[in-house]
């Protein structure tokens, strides 16, 4: 089953550098996975953080405030 | 989702002056550096506010104030999400507060007084920057609009 991805934040450097890391994860895994890239200020505020980046897997709130390594995504992924 | 409701700073005198509060979600350095002189405020740092805003009360008018208006925006939305009802955020923050001449405790020397203009100055070049700009999307984003009740910056 395709897992869903989202990537919320407002294009902090650290937002970037999450959506790299989660690209490249799903990549050279060659995960199901859609990525989604939620910058819109409406949007993030529906999940109620206040802290980005913040990492959304199946609309289940994963990471916060930080950028994640790539073992820890492809961990979150495959759970 | 609603949008959020926001004010201009000459407004949210206006609702200070009739009793509303004011959360100032800058950090301590910040607020220790400059503060807001209205005599109904409460002070949640952003960092802690996921975890504090049940502080706030829900039965009062509420305006959400930072340096710039950007944090204290995001604030308004999650006390939205969170059944606020009579929350406001002031656009522009403590910088054009200060611009404006309202009071403040502390060392106003880090605001940028070349900026003080009015904000309904003639042909504001930033979109952003003013509160003027035509034909606003939202009701009530403009503090100038004529269609406004709660209008009084200008």
């Amino acid at each position: 089953m395709t897992k869903s991805i989202k990537i919320l934040g407002t294009g902090c450097p650290k937002c970037k550098s999450t959506t790299a890391v989660v690209t490249e994860v799903v990549a050279q895994n060659n995960l199901d996975a859609t990525i989604e890239k939620v910058e819109d200020i409406m949007e993030i505020m529906k999940y109620n953080v206040l802290t980005t980046p913040v990492l959304v897997i199946d609309e289940k709130i994963v990471v916060k405030g930080r950028v994640p390594s790539k073992e820890e995504v492809l961990n979150l992924i495959n759970q | 989702m609603e949008r959020a409701k926001e004010i201009c700073p000459t407004t949210t005198k206006g609702k200070v002056s009739n009793g509303a509060l004011i959360v100032d979600v800058r950090e301590n350095n910040e607020v220790s550096q400059l503060a807001f002189d209205v005599p109904n405020i409460m002070h949640i740092p952003y960092s802690e506010f996921e975890s504090r805003f049940t502080e706030i009360p829900k039965d009062t008018e509420v305006v959400m104030v930072c340096s710039e208006g950007d944090r204290s925006l995001k604030t308004t939305y999650l006390l939205m999400n969170n059944g606020y009802e009579n929350v406001f955020n002031m656009s522009n923050g403590l910088t054009k507060w200060a611009q404006k001449g309202f009071p403040t405790i502390g060392d106003v020397s880090s605001i940028d007084k070349g900026a003080a203009s009015s904000c309904c100055s003639p042909a504001p070049e930033k979109e952003t920057s003013s509160c003027c700009a035509p034909a606003p999307e939202t009701k009530n984003s403009s503090c100038c609009s004529p269609s406004t009740t709660e209008s009084s910056c200008c």
